[in-house]
C-alpha cells in the first residue's frame, strides 16, 4: 500500500511539490502507479475517466477552466475529483482556481503545486510511482558486485556465505548486502538487489561479530544497488551428488518471474571458494560476450571427431 | 515426528525494543533448535537466525512481532521463543 504521505515525504523535494490545500488526505492511498491529465474529462466527457490516478493540472487545464463560467467551472471539477481521487497536482507554478482549491479542501484531497513543466512533472512522478510499484522480495544471501557481475551467494547457515563475501570484498570486489537482499523487479525485465537501509554495508561473521564493511575496506568496495545476474548456491560437499562436471547446461532459477543463471557450487576445506566464485564471475562475462567455453569446447571436439572419421576409409 | 508450521503474533514489551541484547539472546536460543523460524514485522519477514536480519527490523517496544515456526521441534520451539520475548530478554525494568 503506497500513501500520498510517503510520495511527498520521500520524492517531494526531487518534483518539489508544495502542498497547498486537502492536508486531511495525505493518508490517501494511490491506487494505481498512473498519472493523468485530465483534459477530456474536464470537457465533460466522463466515459471512461480514470478516477484511480493522480490528476495533473498543466497550462491546457488551468487555461481552459479560466476560460469557463464559475459555475461550469464547480460542476466540472465536482465531476472530475472523487473519493478515488489520491492527489491532485497543478504544475508550472499556476496558482489553483479557488473552486479547485476548495473542492480539494473540502473532500480531503490533497492539492500541490509544482514547478516543474508538466510533461516533465508527467514523466517524473510516472517513473517514480512505477519503481515504488514494482514487485519486490527479500532474498536471503549476500550480494557482491565480482567483475561487474551482480552475484547473489545463498545457501544454509553456516555454509560460509559472508566468509566468501568478506573474502570477496578483501579482492577488491563490491558488497551490496550480506545476509538480507531485496530484489525488486525493474521496467525492462531485470532485478536489482539492494540492502535494506539498517544493515546496509554491515555483515556479521562469526567470532567477529558485526562489522561495517563501508568504514573497514573504504567506500570503493561498497555498493547501494546491482543488477542480480548470477545466483551460486553454496553447499557443503556431498559425495552422493553428482555435480555439474562440463558446464553446457544451463541450469536457472527463477526469481519474480525472471530466470537468473544458477550454479550449485560444493564447498569442502581446500576448494577456494572466493577464486572458484571470481571464475564464475568471469565466465559468465565471457558468455554475455558470446563466447561459452563449454559449448566451444564441444564445438571442437565434435569437429575433431568428424575429422578422424573421414580420415578413417 | 512429523513437521509442523505454527504461527503466533507476540508484542514486543521491553523497553528498548529488539536491539542487540535481545537479538542475540534470540539467536542463541535459535542454534539449540532445529525448526525454520521467521520473524514478521511491518510487512517484512526475516530469518530469525541472523543477528542482522532481526537488528534490520528494529522493533520498537509495543511492535507486533509474527512469529513462524517450521521443523519438527516447532512447539517446544515456539515456546521458548515466546517465553524469552515474554520475560523481556531478562531486561530489568530497574536497569532502564
Amino acid at each position: 500500500m503506497y500513501l500520498v504521505k510517503e510520495l511527498f515525504h520521500e520524492h517531494g523535494e526531487l518534483l518539489d511539490l508544495k502542498l497547498v490545500a486537502g492536508e486531511a488526505g495525505i493518508v490517501n492511498r494511490i491506487h494505481v502507479p498512473e498519472v493523468q491529465r485530465p483534459g477530456l474529462s474536464l470537457a465533460g466527457y466522463l466515459k471512461n475517466h480514470a478516477k484511480k490516478r493522480i490528476l495533473v493540472f498543466g497550462k491546457v487545464e488551468i487555461e481552459y477552466l479560466r476560460h469557463l463560467t464559475d459555475a461550469q467551472r464547480v460542476s466540472r471539477l465536482n465531476a472530475i475529483l472523487t473519493d478515488k481521487t489520491p492527489a491532485v497536482i497543478v504544475a508550472r507554478r499556476y496558482r489553483p482556481p479557488t473552486e479547485l482549491f476548495q473542492l480539494c479542501q473540502e473532500r480531503d484531497i490533497p492539492l500541490f503545486r509544482a514547478k516543474m513543466t508538466t510533461m516533465n512533472l508527467m514523466s517524473k512522478l510516472t517513473l517514480l510511482l512505477t519503481d515504488e510499484f514494482s514487485p519486490s522480495i527479500s532474498c536471503h544471501g549476500s550480494l557482491v558486485e565480482v567483475f561487474g557481475v551482480g552475484v547473489l551467494i545463498q545457501g544454509d547457515s553456516s555454509v560460509g556465505k559472508s566468509e566468501a563475501a568478506l573474502g570477496l570484498i578483501e579482492r577488491g570486489h563490491r558488497l551490496i548486502s550480506d545476509d538480507l537482499v531485496k530484489v525488486r523487479l525493474r521496467e525492462g525485465g531485470y532485478l536489482e538487489g539492494f540492502g535494506a537501509e539498517l544493515s546496509r554495508h554491515h555483515m556479521e561473521v562469526r567470532g567477529i561479530g558485526i562489522i561495517n564493511v563501508a568504514n573497514l575496506y573504504g567506500a570503493v568496495c561498497v555498493r547501494e544497488k546491482k543488477s542480480l545476474d548470477i545466483v551460486v548456491k553454496l553447499e557443503v560437499w556431498d559425495d552422493s551428488h553428482f555435480y555439474d562436471r562440463v558446464g553446457i547446461e544451463e541450469k536457472t532459477v527463477t526469481i519474480l518471474g525472471v530466470e537468473i543463471p544458477h550454479h550449485l557450487l560444493p564447498v569442502k576445506p581446500g576448494r577456494d571458494v572466493v577464486l572458484l566464485l571470481e571464475t564464475i564471475a568471469l565466465n559468465h562475462r565471457l558468455k554475455k560476450m558470446g563466447y561459452h567455453s563449454a559449448k566451444e569446447f564441444n564445438t571442437k571436439l565434435l569437429s575433431a571427431i568428424a575429422r578422424k572419421g573421414k580420415i578413417r576409409p | 515426528m512429523s513437521e509442523q508450521t505454527i504461527t503466533k503474533k507476540v508484542r514486543v514489551i521491553n523497553e528498548l525494543g529488539l536491539h542487540t541484547r535481545p537479538a542475540t539472546l534470540i539467536v542463541k536460543l535459535l542454534q539449540e533448535c532445529k525448526s525454520e523460524v521467521t520473524f514478521t514485522c511491518k510487512k517484512e519477514t526475516i530469518n530469525a537466525r541472523s543477528i542482522l536480519n532481526i537488528l534490520m527490523l528494529a522493533a520498537q517496544k509495543n511492535a507486533l512481532v509474527t512469529i513462524t515456526v517450521k521443523g519438527v521441534d516447532a512447539h517446544e520451539t515456539m515456546e521458548r521463543l515466546v517465553e524469552s520475548f515474554e520475560s523481556r530478554f531478562g531486561e530489568d525494568l530497574t536497569n532502564v
